[in-house]
């Protein structure tokens, strides 16, 4: 019989290594959501795995964009209690903006 | 006119100085006069935010900068869904949007800052512009906190003044960067 103790500690220092890898790109990803309230992206940062949806959902009274022109990310004009979603599909760390609103920033991690 | 054509300091100055006396005034009275019923409050949100989308409209006619241009039109497109959304409420909640001392005042100022800035063209007319939406944003953003929030009795009609509150303070922040971009031309 394995001691469980010994195989939780292992796991946790693979876990804590990076060595766990992350939910395969195939299949249903997890959805995720960002809130956009108060001008602000809510989480800031938000992290996922390949094939995990990530739906914007715009809080303001006033339009926002989701934007990161190098990666593509483009939600083009996402009004009042309107919502865009995104596949992530590639690994990657992708800061964006939204482009009507200089002082709004986000991060979207795909691992 | 001459002194407010001037880029000059002075002039400048001058500028800021009228503006900030008119929307002073109006943020005081605003303070001072009894408190406003739901009506009015309603009435003040909407000429303010009409007061912007004229002036934007007016900026992207005239202005030539890129810069200048984009905050306009963002300005248009703010304070437009910011109506919708006022107009929407008032709609839902009976009230019909009063005109005030306040909203009078407003719109007078506002015209008279509509005058000065049709004498003026080109860099002159840019930083006028700008300035006075910093001006204006600041002065919107003191009604809000000193006038408007703590005397709205509908939580509703409150809750959409404090929703609102952000979106003006980004574009306080927005006009500074602009103001500040046109200083190093």
């Amino acid at each position: 019989m394995i001691p469980r103790p010994r195989t939780l500690a292992l796991l946790a220092l693979f876990a804590s290594a990076g060595l766990v890898p992350p939910a395969p790109a195939s299949g249903a990803g997890t959805g995720h959501e960002v809130r956009i309230e108060g001008m602000k992206f809510v989480p800031a940062r938000i992290e996922v795995h390949r094939g995990d949806t990530v739906t914007w959902v715009n809080q303001d009274l006033v339009p926002h964009t989701v934007t990161a022109q190098k990666a593509g990310l483009e939600s083009g004009q996402i009004d009042h209690d309107k919502r865009w979603t995104y596949k992530a599909s590639k690994a990657g760390e992708i800061p964006y903006v939204c482009r009507f609103h200089p002082g709004m920033r986000g991060i979207l991690v795909v691992k | 006119m001459k002194s407010l054509r001037s880029n000059s300091p002075r002039g400048n100055i001058l500028r800021a100085a009228g503006l900030a006396c008119a929307l002073f005034a109006l943020s005081a009275h605003a303070q001072q006069a009894a408190a406003p019923s739901d009506a009015q409050i309603a009435g003040i949100v909407v000429a303010a935010n009409q007061i912007d989308i004229d002036a934007g409209k007016a900026a992207k006619a005239k202005s030539k900068n890129k810069e200048v241009q984009a905050f306009a039109q963002q300005m248009i497109t703010d304070h437009s869904a910011v109506n919708k959304q006022a107009g929407d409420l008032v709609k839902k909640l009976k009230v019909k949007p009063e005109d005030s001392d306040t909203s009078k005042g407003l719109k007078s100022a506002a015209k008279q800052t509509a005058d000065k800035l049709k004498g003026l063209s080109g860099a002159e007319y840019d930083k006028a512009y700008a300035d006075n939406e910093v001006a204006y944003h600041q002065q919107v953003l003191d009604a809000l906190d000193k006038a408007l929030i703590p005397n709205a009795k509908n939580a509703e009609l409150k809750g959409l003044l404090e929703k609102v509150r952000p979106a003006f303070v980004a574009h306080l922040e927005h006009a500074k960067m602009v103001v500040a971009s046109l200083a190093k031309k």
